[in-house]
């Protein structure tokens, strides 16, 4: 999605980033991947031909013009043996115009 | 039992590490047409009683493949449980979160299964189940997956009518957006183990570990796939502790007493 001029249908808006990265470095190649578009009716969904990601790491994103806004929870009671969710969110926001439809 | 049926050391492997496998059924011809028909016309969902009012699904559930199957991951005397489910993914329906069955109680054994059967051929356009690889011996509350759409080597279940997936119960799985006319079917069998194994139950080679481990080289053999193999590329720390895990699971089928981690 590009940014459009201000027109009376578009506005300065927050698009997110979900990133999973293998560790908490911005550096580390991401597991998972998922945008999140301010435009009425869009959902991230699971699809079973997953298109080719424009980064592969969260530095990559970072180069793109993305600014993170909330790393990785690592203050979590730490177990050696237990795993539970995979890999380390981060989440990214650009501001741009974005218009509906 | 007809040995032939059952799994080698590298599928049981395959199994612990990637937490599902596949069976393409060879079942009399008609049958999958025949069943795919009856659910079309269907017009509630009778829950556990989807096996009476198409008992021609009993076909699928006990194919010598599919025993065969049963008998490798959860010993001779598995059980076939009173719940399934028959999940019909209907037209221009969207897709499914991520999810693990039931709740947090989990654990790091082969004792539960889910079996998916698939009596259509099923496109990426109608909505197949997709799982994680690996995801199995994570207790990961279900709300916490929220944030996650595609997946580093997640797996859609694109499949030929007739094939039979066994999946460990708690591996992480979803579904895509349907976006055909078409209903997609799938219906889901649950198997437990009764008892824990004494001795293997499936095709073991006692020799089948007894090979040199090849850090940094091949890895096509069933003792560096269950050490090395890493299907979706976690990070070291996760990785170290899938291979405990499954070295334990591993010699827990072993019939091995108060297996450990290797």
């Amino acid at each position: 999605m590009s940014p459009t001029p201000s027109t009376p249908d578009s506005s300065v808006r927050q698009r997110l980033l979900y990133l999973h990265a293998r560790t908490p470095s911005v550096f580390s190649e991401i597991l998972g991947y998922t945008p999140v578009e301010p435009v009425k009716d869009y959902r991230a969904e699971i699809t079973a031909d997953v298109p080719e990601w424009p980064y592969s790491t969260v530095h990559d994103a970072l180069v793109d013009g993305w600014q993170i806004i909330q790393f990785p929870h690592l203050q979590a009671p730490f177990d050696d043996r237990d795993l539970d969710i995979v890999g380390y969110e981060f989440i990214l926001q650009k501001l741009e115009e974005v218009r509906d439809g | 039992m007809d040995k032939s049926h059952l799994l080698t050391d590298m599928e049981m492997v395959g199994f612990i590490v990637n937490g599902y496998h596949l069976l393409e059924l060879d079942l009399p011809e008609g049958l999958n047409e025949r069943i795919a028909g009856r659910l079309d016309e269907l017009d509630h969902n009778p829950g556990d009683a989807i096996a009476d009012e198409v008992p021609e699904l009993w076909q699928a559930v006990e194919h010598p493949a599919v025993k065969g199957a049963l008998v490798s991951l959860l010993g001779e005397d598995y059980e076939v449980q009173g719940h399934r489910h028959w999940h019909c993914k209907q037209p221009h329906t969207g897709h499914m979160s991520w999810h693990q069955d039931s709740t947090n109680s989990r654990d790091t054994r082969i004792d539960r299964l889910l079996g998916l059967f698939y009596p259509t051929d099923i496109t990426p356009e109608m909505g197949p189940t997709i799982i994680v690889p690996g995801t199995q011996f994570r207790n990961a509350p279900t709300d916490r997956m929220a944030t996650y759409t595609n997946i580093h080597g997640q797996v859609p279940m694109v499949v030929r009518a007739g094939t039979f997936a066994l999946t460990h119960y708690d591996l992480w799985h979803g579904t895509a957006a349907n976006r055909t006319s078409l209903k997609r079917h799938m219906i889901k069998f649950l198997f437990r183990r009764v008892r824990d194994n004494r001795v293997p139950t499936w095709n073991h080679d006692p020799e089948a570990m007894n090979v040199p481990t090849a850090w940094g080289g091949k890895r096509d053999d069933p003792k560096n796939v269950l050490s090395f193999g890493n299907p979706i590329g976690v990070g070291q720390s996760d990785h170290y502790k899938e291979r405990q895990i499954r070295w334990k699971c591993w010699n827990n089928l072993l019939g091995v007493a108060d297996a450990t981690d290797r």
